[in-house]
């Protein structure tokens, strides 16, 4: 990652580090930002955003290397967009009312968007870090997009032989390979990711 | 049950954890369930690492994303978070320095006195070469509005002797940096205010190299004016 910024200059406080550092961060934060408010709090994005390079900017000074800063600032974003949704659903409810971030979601049309019933929703920054760098290194780009055009953006099995080149028969198993894969990086998360307990029987 | 079955359950187990399959699927499905009660756990965990994928699978391509420019007026509350971060501690760390220092002080005393003779003795001798500087503000909006008129003289009034250019259209200040006047022999620095992005760039040449200072707009712009003066009056004039 030539791109990276130099890390003891910016644990040194360096402004002009920095400088590089909040523009070689920002797509990653808007993009995270985006992806978990853009439905329901477009306008809460950029702020939030910034609100995460500003947490980053403490948080960096016990990083080891330069290349942990994506994903934990990833983490970071994501975090406080959950804690974002997670208020607006709150007074949007009012008192006395218990129904879950989920259910809430769901009657506003995005079920499948992360909230606070996410498996990672209660995740620490540094774990969801080390989570999503190992699942960056544990799934090859090509079982990420084969997994997600099936889950996220719902293509059918023929849709998804024909774009990924893939015999019909074999789309079940090239999906289930991916679904392994992310389910041993899970594993090794057990006592946080909630929803994967199940494995640990 | 057979490779043929467990290709089958694979693949209904799979549609209906994506919720695509049939309703002759799903009944398929159900009677698989029925007959080998056992599946259901292997069900259950497809489920599970498909919601982590649903999850997880944005956010790792988030954290690959390199399209977006960092907004303007976010660097200046940015810079402000690091200099609070690490400004004590950048502090200490000069203090601890000078420390180190002690026990050269005389030797650092005789310079010193050697310097302050050398700036007391030389300029009366040889001419005092300067920094040749040139002013700009940038203002997208246009130059009608009464604020502008204030902030044009703090410009003028921190480099009195300067040329000073306005622009509304951001492609023409930036022919207006790239213009340095070729029988310029010192250095050569262009103070640029620029409204929109809340801050004031420096750039400038010295000895052919280019160098740049930028300084976001915090509390005011006199107080940013300031800080552009001194940086500067640091660079050398030769």
């Amino acid at each position: 990652m030539s791109d990276a910024p130099d890390l003891s200059a910016l644990q040194r406080g360096d402004a002009d580090a920095w400088d590089a550092a909040f523009r070689w961060l920002w797509p990653v934060v808007f993009a995270v930002a985006q992806t978990r408010l853009g439905p329901f709090l477009p306008a809460d994005v950029e702020d939030v955003a910034i609100e995460s390079l500003e947490e980053l900017v403490e948080a960096a000074q016990t990083v080891k290397r330069a290349e942990e800063l994506k994903p934990l600032v990833a983490s970071i974003a994501h975090n406080r967009a959950v804690s974002r949704l997670r208020e607006h659903f709150a007074q949007k409810r009012g008192g006395g009312q218990t129904e879950s971030l989920e259910a809430r979601q769901e009657q506003e049309g995005a079920p499948e968007l992360a909230g606070g019933d996410s498996p990672l929703a209660d995740v620490g920054r540094g774990e969801l870090a080390t989570l999503l760098t190992e699942l960056q290194a544990e799934l090859k780009p090509e079982q990420r997009a084969l997994l997600a055009d099936f889950f996220l953006h719902g293509l059918s099995y023929e849709q998804l032989a024909a774009k990924h080149g893939l015999a019909i028969g074999s789309v079940g198993v090239y999906l289930k390979r991916g679904l392994e894969a992310l389910r041993r990086v899970g594993e090794r998360h057990p006592e946080r990711l909630k929803e994967l307990e199940a494995f640990l029987r | 049950m057979n490779p043929m079955n467990d290709d089958r359950f694979l693949d209904l187990a799979m549609k209906a954890v994506a919720q695509q399959a049939t309703a002759e699927e799903q009944a398929e499905l159900d009677a698989l369930l029925a007959s080998r009660p056992e599946l259901q756990t292997e069900l259950e965990q497809l489920r599970s690492a498909a919601r982590l994928a649903k999850e997880a699978l944005p956010l790792v391509s988030a954290t690959e994303a390199t399209a977006g420019e960092l907004p303007g007026y976010a660097r200046g509350r940015l810079q402000t978070k690091v200099r609070e971060t690490y400004g004590a501690a950048q502090t200490a760390e000069k203090e601890e320095s000078k420390e180190a220092f002690g026990s050269w002080r005389w030797l650092l005393g005789l310079a010193t006195a050697t310097a302050v003779l050398a700036l007391i003795v030389l300029p009366s001798v040889l001419p005092k070469p300067r920094v040749s500087v040139q002013v700009a503000m940038l203002d997208l909006a246009g130059t009608t509005r009464g604020a502008d008129t204030n902030e044009v003289a703090l410009l003028r009034q921190a480099w009195q002797d300067a040329p000073f250019e306005s622009f509304s259209q951001a492609a023409k200040l930036e022919d207006w940096e790239k213009d340095w006047p070729q029988e310029a022999k010192g250095t050569v620095a262009k103070i640029i205010y620029d409204r929109s992005a809340g801050e004031v760039r420096v750039v400038g040449r010295h000895r052919g190299q280019p160098f740049q200072k930028t300084f976001p707009l915090e509390n005011s712009l006199s107080e940013t004016l300031r800080l552009a003066a001194d940086y500067v009056k640091g660079i050398p004039a030769k």
